[in-house]
């Protein structure tokens, strides 16, 4: 590590794979409901728990993303960040914030919630993943603000690398498109519409600039490929999901009561969506395959392959089996859609995450380059663990989703009634809730990871 | 490593470029390709070039029957109105398409390394000289 400002980042990261913890019990807990309608009821309801997890996700994700930032921008910069002392304040600043608002999901009913935060001042809760109190998304923006202010400082000030500039153009977007979150209008329409402005815009759209980002970092760093070749796959990755994300917005616009050209521009442009990530893919194995040295941090290769591959079929593949708006007319908002969800979300985001931070955990420890040889294979184990049971987890909602569909939308007069679907269908909710509690176990080792092998010497770079 | 110039390299993209196309965008049409690339070059004295040239030939060949058979299979033992026969297939091809896709991206990925590749599970054996 060259900067001491980097350090910043750790708590960060720590902070970012508690929350994880967090997200996936209550993940667990929801699986079981599925199948156990009552099971902690009436302490934990399904929606209760869904908001917790869902949020919980998005929370651990910006942690993330944030520690990415303050440990990659000062090295790619070359200088010190610009006040360590701002990104601790806002690290507390924004923990607090997350656990209060987690808290007040659990301890008080939601509309209570929304009374004692004056939510009818400007009122903005009750949409999904934008639950949070009003009060507390003034707080997300100023968190951001301050946050992009010490980055764009940073990079100011120092070295610009187009690594660097992408990272903040998409950290940019991230805080501009969340303003839309405080735009609510009465109009049920116009309420969904920019409501995707801000979930779709930034998973496709904004975010990817972000894993393109410090995916080209971490390949950088463990593969010693020329700068200039990383840069020029970086240029035409983001373009194309600029290109692709931007319009394929309207693959949400089929059915919400926007104008019917959105059933053309919609399927269109948002089939086109998955060549950015596709063409990841092809990035990070191909640098790989270049790569100039060895690197010792095996695991942290592991990662960013794994989330090349994992984002192209889970937003790539899975996406574009329900984007074309003839299809989505049948599984909109089915277990296909949920499939589809898990999936992008851990291979893209998930693992890009978790790439950064185990490259650059075992610096932040104090480690030279990588971790003991033993940690790195725990760790590996926990790649897989949780990398399979993510695959399982999507096939057995796919597999519901399907039957769903067929028998609850596809056949004719003798379709069948939702629940009566869901009771047929409930094998795939056991199975799905198995492969959850597989999941875990993966983070629970992948957790050990980091107490392991510590007092055993750093990994030998591999001749 | 096998020794390679720019030109075989070129060729090996272009072998897996088309493998891909046959998955993705032209069925058949980009596969007709590749068969005529494949009685043209299968003697061509680069390594690099006859391992792409026969890995994507054949991966197509192979992995083409694999889908159409066994979807075949399920739909003349299931009929065509069983939801469970309907969650087979979309699962099935699914997963063995998007399998296909991932082996050509690293396929692809080898190629413009210019190193030689075997498509794991169905890939034939690589000939001794690699
Ligand atoms: C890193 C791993 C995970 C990620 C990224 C993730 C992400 C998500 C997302 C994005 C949603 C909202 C889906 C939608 O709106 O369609 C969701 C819902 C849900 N998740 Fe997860 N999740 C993860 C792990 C788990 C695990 C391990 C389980 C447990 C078995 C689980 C169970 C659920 C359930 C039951 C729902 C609610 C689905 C519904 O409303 O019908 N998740 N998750
Ligand atoms: C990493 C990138 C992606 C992530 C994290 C992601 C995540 C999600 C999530 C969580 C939902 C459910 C939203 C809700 O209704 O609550 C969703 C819906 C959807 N996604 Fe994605 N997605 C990604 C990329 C893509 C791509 C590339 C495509 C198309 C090729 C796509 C197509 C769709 C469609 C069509 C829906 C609507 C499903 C419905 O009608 O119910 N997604 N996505
Ligand atoms: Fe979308």
């Amino acid at each position: 590590m060259k900067y001491t400002s980097q350090m910043v980042a750790k708590p960060y990261f720590i902070a970012a794979i508690a929350l994880f913890v967090g997200q996936i019990l209550f993940g667990v807990i929801m699986g079981m409901q599925y199948v156990v309608g009552d099971f902690l009821f009436p302490e934990i309801p399904f929606n209760v728990a869904r908001m917790v997890h869902t949020n919980l996700l998005i929370v651990w994700l910006l942690f993330g993303f944030m520690g990415a930032a303050y440990y990659m921008v000062p090295d790619e910069a070359e200088t010190e960040l610009h006040s360590p002392l701002l990104a601790k304040v806002m690290f507390w600043i924004f923990l607090a914030a997350g656990v209060v608002t987690i808290l007040g999901y659990l301890l008080v009913p939601y509309a209570t919630l929304a009374e004692i935060t004056m939510n009818d001042l400007l009122p903005t809760m009750g949409r999904e993943f934008l639950e949070q109190p009003t009060i507390i998304k003034i707080g997300i923006v100023v968190v951001a603000l301050a946050f992009l202010f010490n980055i764009g400082m940073t990079i100011l000030k120092g070295r610009k690398t187009v690594i660097n500039l992408v990272l903040m153009i998409g950290l940019v977007g991230l805080a501009v498109f969340f303003l839309f979150a405080f735009y609510n209008p009465d109009n049920i329409v116009l309420d969904k519409m920019f409501w995707w402005f801000v979930v779709h815009l930034w998973v496709e759209g904004v975010w990817e600039l972000i894993l393109g980002s410090l995916l080209a970092y971490v390949l950088i760093k463990t593969t010693g490929v020329d700068r200039e070749v990383i840069e020029k796959w970086l240029y035409v990755i983001i373009a194309m999901a600029l290109i692709t994300g931007l319009i394929g917005t309207g693959h949400h616009f089929f059915w919400i009561g926007t104008p019917g050209y959105w059933q053309w521009w919609g399927s269109i442009f948002s089939a086109l969506e998955p060549i950015p990530f596709f063409m990841m893919t092809i990035f990070a194995f191909n640098m790989v395959n270049k790569r100039r040295r060895q690197h010792p941090n095996k695991a942290a290769v592991l990662w960013a392959l794994g989330c090349s591959v994992m984002a192209f079929l889970g937003a790539g593949v899975w996406g574009f089996m329900h984007t074309l708006s003839f299809v989505n007319y049948y599984t909109h908002g089915s277990q296909i859609t949920a499939a589809h969800g898990h999936m992008a979300f851990y291979g893209a985001y998930v693992m890009i995450v978790l790439a950064i931070i185990s490259y650059a955990m075992p610096m932040l420890n104090g480690r030279k380059a990588a971790n003991s040889m033993k940690a790195q294979i725990v760790e590996m184990w926990s790649f897989w663990l949780m990398t399979i049971s993510m695959v399982f987890i999507t096939l057995f909602l796919t597999a519901a989703g399907i039957l769903q569909v067929y028998l609850q939308r596809m056949n004719g007069d003798a379709s069948l009634p939702f629940m009566v679907v869901q009771d047929k269908i409930e094998i795939f909710y056991w199975m799905r809730e198995g492969a959850g509690i597989i999941f875990l176990i993966g983070l629970i080792v992948y957790i050990a990871s980091f107490f392991v092998g510590r007092d055993q010497p750093e990994a030998e770079m591999p001749k | 490593m096998p020794h390679s110039d720019n030109k075989s390299t070129a060729l090996a993209i272009r072998f897996e470029v088309l493998y891909l196309l046959n998955l993705l965008l032209l069925p058949g049409i980009a596969f007709l390709i590749l068969a005529w690339f494949y009685l043209k070059y299968k003697n061509h004295s680069s390594s690099l070039v006859r391992s792409h040239l026969q890995q994507t030939f054949f991966t197509s060949l192979i992995g083409g029957a694999l889908i159409v058979l066994v979807i075949a299979l399920l739909f003349v033992f299931g009929g065509f109105s069983s939801s469970y026969i309907w969650m087979w297939i979309i699962l099935y091809f699914t997963l063995a398409h998007s399998t296909l896709v991932v082996f050509g991206a690293l396929g692809l990925a080898k190629a413009m390394s210019s190193q030689s590749w075997r498509y794991p599970i169905i890939g034939l054996p690589l000939p001794k000289d690699n």
